[in-house]
C-alpha cells in the first residue's frame, strides 16, 4: 500500500480523529470564568466526559468546578462525589450556596463498583464528580462512561492523577492543572474535541497571598484559657 | 364499618371459588405433579372425603363428598392434600385486596366467598358488563375458578350463585325472578326444616314468600326467619367490611428447596406483584421492604431494602432486590420466602406537587439513583454533608445517611476562608528548622482565627492558620494552645 491509500483507508474509518473538523461539542456549561469560557469555546461540555489532572491535591481544581455544582444543585438535580479524596467540608460548600442536600458522596470498593456507580450516576443525570481510583481506569472503562455522558447528556468530571497524561484516554476534554503561586492557576489543554492541544490560561482564584510569616513571629498565646477578642490578627 | 345494605337499588355480587382448597396448594407443587389427578380431602367427624379436585381426576370420575376409599378406587393414582385452612384463608384474603380494585365494599365469606357491592362502581367502569368482564380477566390471570351470582343483597346473590361467570347484569325484574324460581333445596336450612318444606309442598322460594309471615314463623324458627326477612330485603345483612390489613406479610413456600440465586427471582416477583397491589389498594408507598430466605435447618438469610418511596412497581422493586441480593449470602437451599413491609406514607416528599410540568421526574429520578446505588454498594457506601450548629470543624460537617434532609439555613459565622476538604482525623505537623513539615514544608500566609468549643468537657481552644507550600496548594492548619502542636485540619482545593 502506498503513503496516500494507507491515509485515505484511515480517513475513511468512523473513528479517525481530524484535527481541523470543527466539530464542537454543541451544549456547554458555563465554568463561571469568562477567560476559561473562551478556552473552552463556551464553558465545559455538558454531555461529555472531562478529565481534570491536577499536579497535586489542594491548588484549587474543585473551586473550578464550584460553579457548576451550584448552578446544578439549584435545579434540585443530584450531584455525586465518587470516591472524594477526603470529606466535603459542609460549611465552606454551604457558603458558596451549594444545596447540601443534593450531594451525594460515594464511597466504592473496588474497580467494578467505582465504574458501576459512574455509569449509573452518568445515566440518571446526576453531575457526576469522580476520582480515580489507585488503579487508573482502563482506556475502555472510560470510553463507556464517555459514551454514557454523550447519550444521556449529562456532564461527568473525572479528576486522575497527572501521571495519567502517559496513557491515551477517550475523554472529550483533557485538563492539566497545575500552579506555582496561591490562587494562581495555570491550564493547559491536554486534549479538547476539535481543537488542537497545547493552549494554556492562566487563571486567578482569588487574591494571591504573598506574605509568608516565620513561626517565630505568631503571636504568643498570652491569655491562655479564655477568648481573647483583643489578640492582634495577621492579615495576610 | 358495617352499614345498612338495605337499599332495594344495591346490587350485591357473590364470586365463589369452587376450587380455592385445590388452587392454594397448587402453586407448591411442581409442575409435573400438578398435571396429575389431584383431590383435596377433608376430615368431618372421622371421615375424610373429597373437597374438590383437578379437571384431570374428574375425568375419573371423581367428585365432591367422594369418600377417599371409594375415590382412590376409581383412581389408584389420584394424589390426596389435606385441606390447608389456614393458607386457603391468607389466599382469600388476597384475592378481597384484587377485587379491591374494583369495589371499595367486600366481605369475606369464610366459606370460599366474596361479596362484592358493585351499584358504586357504575360510572367508573362505564357500565357493570365491563367491570364483570374485568374482573373475570383479572381472576383468571390470577389462575383461580369462580362463579357469581348476582342479586339485590348479599343472600339473594349467594342463593342464585351459577356454576359459570356471568358478565351481563340481568335486569332487575330477571333478578327478582331468578330468585323466587330458585328451588329450596339450594335455602340455608336444616335437614327437618328442608323435610317440613316437603310436606308443606313448598317448591321454589316463590312458593315460600307467598305464605304469610305470621303462618310461617309458627312453623319454623327465628334463625331461618330473618334469613328470609334478609333475603327479601326486609331486614338488612349486616357484615364486617374487608379492610387492607396494615402491614404486608406474605410468603411462598418451595418443599423441594431453591439452590441458585436466579431461579430466586420468580417467586420474588410474584411476592412483589402480591405487595404491589396491596399498596395499589392502599394508595400509599412504601419505604421499606424485607425479604427473608428460610432454609428448612439454620439460620434464615434477611435483606432489607430502603426505598425512597417513588416506586411502586413491582419491575423497579425486582430490580432493587436483584442488585441487593447479589451481595447476601444464602443457604444452600432455600425453602421459605418471605416479604413483609409494614412502613409506608401516603405519598413520598418530591411527589407531592406532582403537576404536569414541574420536574417530579427529576426528583423521581434522583430517588431512583440513590435507591439503586444503596442496594448495590449498600447503605455504609452512601454518605451526605451535614452542616451542625458548632463551632469544632468536625463537628459542624459530618455526613449522614441520605434521605429527604430539609434544606439547612446556614449563616456563616466564620469570615475567613474555609477548605473544601476536611481530614477526618486532624493530622500531626511536625517542625522542622522552625518551619512546619506536612509532606513538605509549609509556611503561614494568613491567621489566626480561634475557635473555641466541648467548653463542657476539657476545653478546646485552636487557632486555625492559613498555610500554602512551594506548589502554591493552600492547607488549613490549626495549633492547640494548650500544648501548642500543630496539625492539618484541611485542604483548600
Amino acid at each position: 500500500m502506498t503513503k496516500p491509500e494507507i491515509i485515505s483507508s484511515l480517513l475513511t474509518r468512523q473513528d479517525t480523529w481530524r484535527g481541523r473538523s470543527r466539530r464542537l461539542p454543541r451544549q456547554t456549561l458555563s465554568t463561571g470564568h469568562q477567560s476559561l469560557d473562551l478556552l473552552l469555546q463556551g464553558g465545559w461540555p455538558a454531555a461529555a466526559l472531562t478529565e481534570l489532572l491536577p499536579q497535586q491535591m489542594g491548588i484549587g481544581e474543585l473551586s473550578l468546578l464550584l460553579p457548576v455544582i451550584r448552578e446544578h444543585g439549584s435545579h434540585s438535580h443530584l450531584c455525586l462525589w465518587l470516591d472524594p479524596p477526603y470529606q466535603p467540608y459542609a460549611p465552606a460548600l454551604s457558603a458558596t450556596g451549594i444545596a447540601l442536600n443534593k450531594l451525594l458522596v460515594v464511597r466504592s470498593k473496588n474497580a467494578r463498583e467505582w465504574l458501576w456507580a459512574a455509569e449509573q450516576s452518568i445515566r440518571s443525570g446526576a453531575l457526576l464528580l469522580a476520582w480515580a481510583r489507585p488503579q487508573a481506569p482502563s482506556y475502555a472503562d472510560l470510553r463507556k462512561l464517555q459514551l454514557a455522558a454523550a447519550d444521556s447528556s449529562s456532564a461527568a468530571f473525572l479528576f486522575s492523577p497527572v501521571k495519567a497524561l502517559a496513557t491515551p484516554s477517550p475523554v472529550t476534554l483533557r485538563l492539566e492543572l497545575e500552579s506555582q503561586e496561591v490562587n494562581q492557576l495555570l491550564l493547559s489543554v491536554r486534549k479538547m474535541r476539535g481543537v488542537a492541544a497545547g493552549m494554556q490560561l492562566q487563571l486567578s482564584l482569588g487574591e494571591s497571598y504573598k506574605q509568608r510569616t516565620q513561626l517565630t513571629q505568631l503571636p504568643a498565646d498570652r491569655h491562655h484559657g479564655y477568648i481573647d477578642i483583643s489578640t492582634p490578627r495577621l492579615n495576610n | 364499618m358495617p352499614k345498612p345494605n338495605n337499599r332495594a337499588n344495591d346490587i350485591w355480587l357473590y364470586l365463589h371459588f369452587p376450587l380455592l382448597p385445590l388452587e392454594t396448594l397448587l402453586p407448591q407443587l411442581p409442575r409435573e405433579q400438578a398435571a396429575k389427578p389431584i383431590a383435596v380431602i377433608d376430615q368431618y367427624r372421622n371421615t375424610q372425603s373429597v373437597l374438590c379436585c383437578n379437571s384431570q381426576a374428574s375425568a375419573w370420575g371423581i367428585e365432591p363428598d367422594l369418600s377417599v376409599s371409594t375415590a382412590l378406587a376409581l383412581c389408584p393414582e389420584l394424589q390426596l392434600l389435606p385441606r390447608q385452612s389456614e393458607q386457603e384463608q391468607q389466599y382469600l384474603q388476597q384475592l378481597a385486596l384484587l377485587c379491591y380494585r374494583f369495589s371499595p365494599i367486600i366481605t369475606v365469606h369464610s366459606d370460599c366467598g366474596l361479596w362484592l357491592e358493585i351499584s358504586g362502581c357504575y360510572k367508573l367502569f362505564k357500565g357493570y358488563s365491563s367491570l364483570l368482564q374485568q374482573l373475570h380477566t383479572r381472576l383468571q390471570a390470577q389462575g383461580i375458578t369462580a362463579v357469581n351470582g348476582i342479586g339485590n343483597n348479599p343472600l339473594a346473590a349467594q342463593l342464585v350463585c351459577q356454576t359459570d361467570f356471568e358478565t351481563e347484569l340481568p335486569s332487575t325484574r330477571q333478578l327478582r325472578q331468578r330468585l323466587l324460581d330458585t328451588d329450596l333445596c339450594h335455602l340455608k336450612a336444616s335437614a327437618r326444616q328442608q323435610q317440613n318444606f316437603k310436606q308443606l309442598g313448598l317448591k321454589t322460594l316463590r312458593d315460600l314468600l307467598a305464605l304469610p309471615r305470621s303462618a310461617l314463623s309458627r312453623r319454623f324458627d327465628a334463625a331461618l326467619m330473618l334469613y328470609i326477612a334478609q333475603l327479601n330485603n326486609d331486614k338488612p345483612f349486616n357484615a364486617p367490611r374487608f379492610q387492607p390489613a396494615n402491614s404486608f406479610h406474605d410468603l411462598i413456600q418451595n418443599p423441594q428447596g431453591i439452590f441458585n440465586k436466579e431461579s430466586l427471582l420468580f417467586p420474588m416477583k410474584t411476592l412483589l406483584q402480591n405487595l404491589c397491589h396491596y399498596l395499589m389498594a392502599r394508595h400509599c408507598y412504601c419505604q421499606e421492604i424485607k425479604w427473608q430466605f428460610e432454609p428448612l435447618i439454620g439460620e434464615p438469610a434477611q435483606m432489607r431494602i430502603q426505598l425512597s418511596g417513588s416506586q411502586n412497581n413491582w419491575s423497579s422493586l425486582l430490580m432493587l432486590s436483584r442488585l441487593q441480593l447479589e451481595r447476601l449470602e444464602l443457604p444452600r437451599s432455600v425453602e421459605q420466602i418471605v416479604l413483609f413491609s409494614d412502613q409506608f406514607i401516603e405519598a413520598p416528599q418530591g411527589m407531592v406537587n406532582l403537576d404536569l410540568f414541574g420536574d417530579s421526574s427529576d426528583a423521581q429520578q434522583c430517588n431512583e439513583l440513590i435507591d439503586s446505588l444503596n442496594a448495590r454498594l449498600g447503605r455504609e457506601a452512601l454518605s451526605q454533608p451535614v452542616l451542625n450548629q458548632d463551632y469544632l470543624p468536625e463537628q459542624a460537617s459530618t455526613l449522614a445517611t441520605p434521605g429527604n434532609q430539609a434544606e439547612t439555613a446556614f449563616h456563616n459565622r466564620v469570615k475567613a476562608p474555609q477548605p473544601v476538604w476536611l481530614l477526618t482525623e486532624p493530622a500531626p505537623v511536625q517542625i522542622r528548622n522552625q518551619q512546619l513539615h506536612w509532606h513538605q514544608p509549609l509556611s503561614i500566609i494568613s491567621g489566626p482565627e480561634r475557635l473555641c468549643g466541648n467548653w463542657w468537657q476539657g476545653e478546646q481552644q485552636r487557632d486555625y492558620y492559613l498555610a500554602c507550600d512551594s506548589k502554591g496548594a493552600r492547607y488549613w492548619l490549626f495549633r492547640e494552645t494548650s500544648n501548642r502542636r500543630w496539625f492539618v485540619h484541611g485542604l483548600f482545593s
